[in-house]
């Protein structure tokens, strides 16, 4: 897996959630969930053939979506904050593959910090850090996808899986990953996955 | 992920069975749902209250499972209860009937022109011959709520009503008036109001509170009233004593305006699509005429169904499992998603219900096909792709740097990215202006007002909590600041700083200097003034008067080093001398 560049802090609401499919109401991105920025408080570019794009899709859908059907504002695309997940350089990577003259396919990493607007306790940080990777092929499965996250956790040490059905604004099928905490003696949740939507 | 509370016998009465914990738990695993927490009412106020309030509440269990977001079907128990029969295949998936009635005997909704300014939407059906019982009443209540909170997102898309249709008569025109010309006697009140009244009277609502301003500095309120005047509701803050519906109620009329009409369709398809197997003839819903300003009409509930086509092929390789086109019909079919298949066996054709409005792709279905199968049964199989890794070089340079450091005697500290202004500003003697720093707009504490422009106050920062530690302190950390560059697409980029302090009864300029000339050996740049690197006296705000240098890479600055002002170390409450040198590694890649 080779490791990509992370190294913004700063991201634009379009890179971190309009180009993951994640609608402009969705509560994540209300205030008590991001970090938004006052300076600078606007992306000053957008890839232009690409966020009409991602216009299209949220509000009529496409590549056989049927989108949201909703309004799709620019301004809020513009809007500048503090990554929430270190997805947003995924997406950046991609569409730079997808840039590409020939398809080749990769497997990315990485490893850096988020942003989230939680107050602080036991269990939460304002920032943590995330380990993401990133497999791009062709005929990739479901089946690939869970024996990835199994070869990434035996290395660990976590070799007891289970996989549950979950919900993430860019990915479906998505999955929970939990393994059985012997200290605790229940299944924990260790991490999130999913295929990339179409 | 909202979470929805259902009493635990009700739910197994309604599934027909008993079920253990764990066998409900792995019920809800395999299904998607996650089931929570196990408590009672008398739990609950237990905890928020404590012993003595809860004495006397209710200790019938109830289960709270988390659902989805994307799943409005499944936020009552009627939804779960409906969702998981099915997919246990203990019964069908119900269809759901708009029933038209005769010219002239259905409910109207008329909408006027001033409502487009405010909340230019509206949708309606009826319930007819509901029957409800005080555990089905609650449940409409809190489906509303739970509605409300996510997919109305709080209001502010869509806001739902439901009213006692017996009293009150259409038809119904949903129009928008000054505050002061609205006056109706609100749910559970006992005296007429006037808009601004209400306004008033529920600014401490810890309930509607949080509503009011979506309205309260129009021109003109939203309400819906009948023939007669009589106000249904004034959305999105309240409906009216006089429609409200009670265990009695048999005839619903539910009316949902807002802002975006595709979520008020989708809004009350769930209500009625949930509620209406309550309904004298189960699942058929009285449709209701909604009249536009234009003249135009539309029939609501739309209660759509949706065809969408598939091929097996591609469920089959998308998961990685290879099953017949008719087994796949049968998974999702128990995925509330009736298939058959059709063409010569190699189409599936697929009708999404209204109540599965989250399905709006091919791959959706593909999910759903997934779930049904049981993530756990799909073989684990390692994709066939050759690459070739590399690491991240900056943060490679990073990873030898972090390790000789180490060795020369500092410890590694892992501090916030985010700081207050006064810790990259004032502390260190600076103007903010001057600072190029990122700031955020909404940060919940003062602690987290600005990205850091510079690694020092973190270290200061943790020497101050650790000075109980025996002396000399050596910190050091490599890690990124933040500072606004117009060049970027977002404004603001990431430089790699390395940050080193030390702190002990003598400042020891000479152990930090001797600390940067170590990093450059093993950086193998030589101390030469063109070609590598050299230091010059300077000033700094932060730094002692003629204790400060400033670091040169290649003709470049790189950063400074030094002894820090008093002022300084003061300010971070610490009490002894300390030196520092701060420098960005990015050159040196």
């Amino acid at each position: 897996f080779t490791e990509m560049p992370t190294d913004n802090f700063v991201e634009s609401s379009f890179w971190n959630f309009d180009a993951l499919f994640q609608p402009q109401q969705h509560p994540a991105r209300d205030q008590h969930d991001t970090f938004f920025l006052q300076d600078p408080a606007e992306a000053l570019q957008l890839p232009p053939g690409y966020t009409a794009k991602v216009k299209k899709i949220h509000s009529q859908g496409g590549y056989g979506s049927q989108g949201y059907k909703s309004e799709w504002k620019l301004e809020e695309a513009r809007k500048n904050l503090l990554r929430t997940h270190t997805t947003s350089a995924s997406a950046r990577l991609l569409y730079r593959l997808a840039q590409q003259e020939k398809f080749t396919p990769v497997k990315c990493f990485s490893i850096d910090r988020v942003f989230r607007n939680e107050s602080l306790d036991a269990t939460h940080l304002a920032e943590f850090h995330q380990v993401e990777g990133v497999v791009a092929d062709r005929g990739l499965t479901l089946g690939h996808l869970m024996g990835t996250l199994h070869q990434f956790f035996t290395k660990l040490g976590i070799t007891q899986l289970r996989f549950k059905p979950a919900y993430n604004p860019y990915t479906e099928p998505s999955m929970e990953v939990f393994s059985y905490h012997e200290g605790l003696k229940k299944w924990v949740e260790v991490g999130n996955s999913g295929v990339f939507r179409p | 992920m909202p979470t929805v509370s259902v009493r635990r016998d009700l739910l197994f009465q309604a599934l027909g069975r008993s079920y253990t914990d764990e066998e409900f738990n792995e019920l809800c695993f395999e299904f998607g749902l996650e089931l929570d927490e196990i408590t009672s009412e008398k739990d609950i106020i237990s905890k928020e209250k404590g012993e003595e309030k809860a004495k006397g509440a209710s200790e019938t269990v109830l289960y709270k499972i988390d659902v989805p977001a994307n799943r409005y079907d499944l936020l009552c128990l009627e939804g779960l209860v409906r969702g998981l029969q099915v997919f246990k295949e203990r019964i069908n998936l119900p269809r759901y009937e708009k029933i038209i009635p005769a010219e002239g005997e259905g409910q109207r909704l008329i909408i006027t022109e001033e409502t487009a300014k405010i909340r230019p939407h509206a949708v309606a059906a009826v319930l007819r011959n509901i029957t409800l019982t005080r555990e089905r009443y609650d449940s409409f209540i809190d489906l509303q709520e739970k509605l409300h909170q996510n997919i109305c997102r709080r209001r502010a898309l869509v806001a739902i009503g439901t009213h006692d249709l017996d009293t009150i008569s259409g038809p119904f025109t949903y129009t928008a008036k000054a505050p002061s010309e609205i006056k109706f006697k609100p749910l559970n009140q006992s005296q007429e109001y006037t808009a601004s009244q209400i306004m008033d009277l529920y600014r401490t609502d810890s309930h509607l509170r949080h509503y009011l301003h979506l309205i309260e500095n129009k021109p003109l309120y939203p309400v819906i009233h009948d023939s007669n005047g009589v106000v249904l509701s004034m959305p999105p803050i309240i409906n009216g004593d006089h429609t409200k519906i009670s265990v009695n109620t048999r005839n619903v009329f539910i009316e949902c305006t807002g802002t975006d009409i595709t979520k008020a369709k989708i809004v009350l398809d769930i209500i009625v699509t949930m509620f209406s197997e309550y309904c004298e003839k189960p699942f058929s819903v009285e449709a209701a005429e909604v009249v536009y300003p234009n003249g135009k009409t539309h029939i609501y509930p739309e209660l759509a169904y949706r065809k969408e086509r598939v091929k097996p092929e591609l469920i089959n390789k998308k998961i990685g499992i290879s099953e017949t086109p008719s087994s796949l019909a049968k998974l999702l079919t128990r995925m509330c998603l009736k298939s058959h298949v059709t063409g010569n066996g190699n189409h599936l054709e697929v009708e999404i219900p209204p109540t599965r409005a989250d399905i709006i792709h091919a791959c959706d279905i593909v999910e759903d096909a997934a779930i049904a199968y049981g993530y756990n049964n799909i073989q684990m199989t390692v994709p066939k792709t050759y690459t070739i890794a590399n690491q991240l070089p900056l943060n490679k340079l990073t990873e030898l740097l972090r390790l000789d450091l180490a060795a020369a005697g500092f410890t590694e500290a892992l501090t916030f990215a985010l700081c207050s202004q006064e810790d990259i500003a004032d502390k260190l003697g600076m103007e903010l202006s001057a600072t190029q720093a990122v700031r955020i707009a909404n940060p919940k504490t003062a602690e987290f007002q600005v990205a850091r422009t510079t690694l020092l106050p973190g270290l200061l920062k943790t020497i101050a909590a650790n000075r109980k530690m025996p002396l000399p302190l050596k910190l050091f950390e490599i890690s990124d600041i933040v500072l606004k560059d117009p060049n970027t697409d977002v404004g603001a980029r990431n430089y790699r700083h390395f940050c080193a302090v030390y702190y002990n009864k003598s400042p020891g300029f000479e152990i930090i200097h001797g600390l940067l000339d170590r990093v450059m050996q093993l950086l193998e740049v030589p101390p030469d003034e063109e070609k590598g690197y050299t230091i010059k006296a300077a000033e700094g705000s932060a730094f002692f008067p003629g204790r400060c240098a400033e670091v040169f890479a290649k003709g470049q600055s790189i950063g400074k080093l030094g002894v820090l002002h008093p002022d300084v170390i003061t300010k971070f409450e610490l009490t002894m001398p300390c030196s520092a040198l701060e420098i960005n590694i990015e050159p040196f890649v």
